[in-house]
């Protein structure tokens, strides 16, 4: 067996843009502002903080502080509590892998749409507004019936997730230090790019309308058990757990490092970011309700509807700067897309198999982002968009929550909650109390189930999923076969011998 | 903007500008950060 010299991040700021980078991704933009109108503005924040601070900032903490103890990625830190556990490493492994698959088609497509942001391609005035949503579906993804029929390759945005794959390669390839260093500009551009978008956004008549609905509180929704719902699952998806890449990244941290400081510092400039990427989503909402005399529930204002349609309406009716307005919002999504996407290939991928199997880090780079890349070309099929729905469902829904929950049950119930904060007090810039114990116990656990239950086996159990039928196998089906076949696969790559020592102290 | 609207983005605000103010105050006060 080979001794492992650890990875390094060169710098407590390059770590702290590389954990912000994997948080802020598109969500910030596409979910986050929509779910806030959608429960009350106001008063989902007062949920959402709640969330945050307490199941958020604790999984994080977890997180980063196994992956330092063990100096390993997530596989090794289960394989060091006990070797019975180490497919619980892998198994958020393969969510990462999956996820990113997609995630880096949606990019993809981002930079498809850069280049036709030069020339409003979907049309200007009326004209582009009426045919934003005929341009993404047809033109774009040349949409088909369904699943089944999958269709041609779409070869543009082929070609731009070969440049995405090529990109990520040589971010990677040299490892941490790199990362660490590429992330500063991938995080500071998009903020700089959401400051130039706001201005144009709140300079647009109706606005302010935009952002009334945005913010306005409605604490009479307190009550309502949909907006806790709504809240702790955003915390859930948002900061970039239960995907397997924190526990490397924070293995990348040295031993005498603080990790609950910069748990604190992530989360809140993700939230942060959230909060104000809603002033320019929502501006041109208002935009829109007014430019087109339609009410705020016609303008969809969440997920890709948002990002393909609804905004290249809004450029289309633009009265200056459109074409300008398009690129920089594109160019923003492809930042926001980029360091999450690497954070999930090498913290969730890469790094564990580096860990597992000894490789070099260029070999299994070029492997995984070769594999990723084929995988990843059924989703720029005609029917890819509708396979793009039924796998997010499965991973960034179900993997995410029930691995999340599993490790934090493993963690804090075999390891112990007390010897990891114990660990972490040990160093970091200020201490935390007997109560993260509880938090990383219960807490985290059920409030990740609450949202599994309620949002996913209440529905997808009575109801096939999206309706969606493959053969003799409907959404639902695909759903629960993907979980399990990513299940077989953990306990396979947990039977194979790990060739590199043990982190740990 | 409504007033609500205005409240809600100051006190947001507040909470953010105040717990990244705290937690960049912070830094350094624990173990050594080795490069």
């Amino acid at each position: 067996m080979a001794e492992v010299t650890r990875e390094r991040w060169g710098s407590r700021y390059f770590f702290l843009f590389a954990a912000m980078g994997s948080a802020i991704g598109l969500g910030n933009v596409w979910r986050f502002p929509y779910l806030t109108y959608e429960y009350g503005g106001g008063a989902f924040l007062i949920a959402w903080i709640i969330g945050l601070i307490i199941m958020g900032i604790p999984w994080m903490m977890m997180e980063f502080g196994m992956g330092r103890y063990f100096q390993r990625g997530a596989p090794g830190v289960f394989e060091g509590i006990g070797k019975k556990w180490e497919w619980l490493g892998w198994w958020p492994g393969w969510v990462a892998f999956l996820i990113v698959t997609y995630y880096t088609v949606v990019i993809a497509w981002s930079l498809r749409y850069a280049v036709s942001a030069a020339s409003v391609a979907w049309g200007t005035g009326e004209a582009g507004a009426t045919g934003a949503g005929s341009y993404f579906f047809g033109t774009i993804l040349n949409l088909s019936s369904g699943p089944s029929a999958l269709g041609g390759l779409q070869w543009p945005i082929v070609g731009a997730l070969a440049f995405v794959w090529v990109a990520l390669f040589f971010i990677m390839f040299k490892g941490a230090g790199v990362i660490g260093k590429v992330a500063v500009w991938t995080v500071t551009i998009p903020w700089a790019l959401l400051v130039v978008l706001l201005i144009r956004g709140v300079t647009l008549p109706g606005a302010v309308d935009g952002l009334n609905y945005y913010l306005a509180p409605d604490f009479s929704q307190l009550s309502n058990v949909d907006l806790w719902f709504g809240a702790f699952s955003q915390i859930a998806f948002t900061l970039s757990l239960g995907m397997a890449g924190m526990f490397a990244y924070g293995s990348f941290i040295a031993k005498k490092a603080d990790v609950t400081n910069n748990a604190f510092i992530t989360s809140f400039s993700n939230c942060a970011t959230s909060f104000f990427a809603g002033f320019a989503v929502f501006s041109i909402v208002g935009f829109i309700m007014q430019a087109l005399s339609v009410p705020v529930e016609g303008v969809s204002a969440s997920g890709l509807g948002l990002a393909f349609v609804t905004y290249p309406v809004a450029i289309s009716m633009m009265p200056a700067m459109a074409a300008l307005t398009g690129i920089i919002f594109f160019i923003c999504l492809f930042f926001l897309g980029i360091d999450s996407a690497f954070f999930l290939t090498y913290g969730g991928v890469i790094s564990p198999l580096m860990d597992k199997f000894g490789w070099s880090r260029a070999k299994v780079t070029a492997v995984v982002c070769v594999i990723a890349f084929a995988v990843g070309l059924i989703f720029t099929t005609g029917g890819g968009l509708y396979w793009l729905d039924i796998v997010d469902r499965t991973v960034s829904f179900y993997g995410l929550l029930i691995t999340g929950a599993l490790a934090c049950i493993v963690v804090g119930w075999v390891y112990g909650a007390g010897k990891l904060r114990e660990h972490i007090n040990g160093t970091s810039d200020f201490r935390v109390g007997a109560w993260f114990d509880w938090l990383i116990k219960i807490v985290v656990p059920a409030g990740l189930l609450f949202v599994v239950i309620r949002g996913g086996f209440m529905n997808d159990i009575p109801d096939a999923y999206g309706g969606y039928q493959i053969g003799a196998l409907n959404g639902s089906h695909i759903i629960w076969i993907i979980l399990a076949v990513t299940l077989g696969f953990s306990f396979w790559l947990q039977a194979a011998k790990t060739k590199t020592l043990k982190g740990g102290e | 903007m409504t007033t609500a609207a205005i409240v809600t983005t100051v006190v947001m605000s507040l909470v953010f500008i105040g717990g990244l103010w705290f937690c960049f105050s912070q830094m350094g006060k624990g173990g050594k950060w080795e490069d």
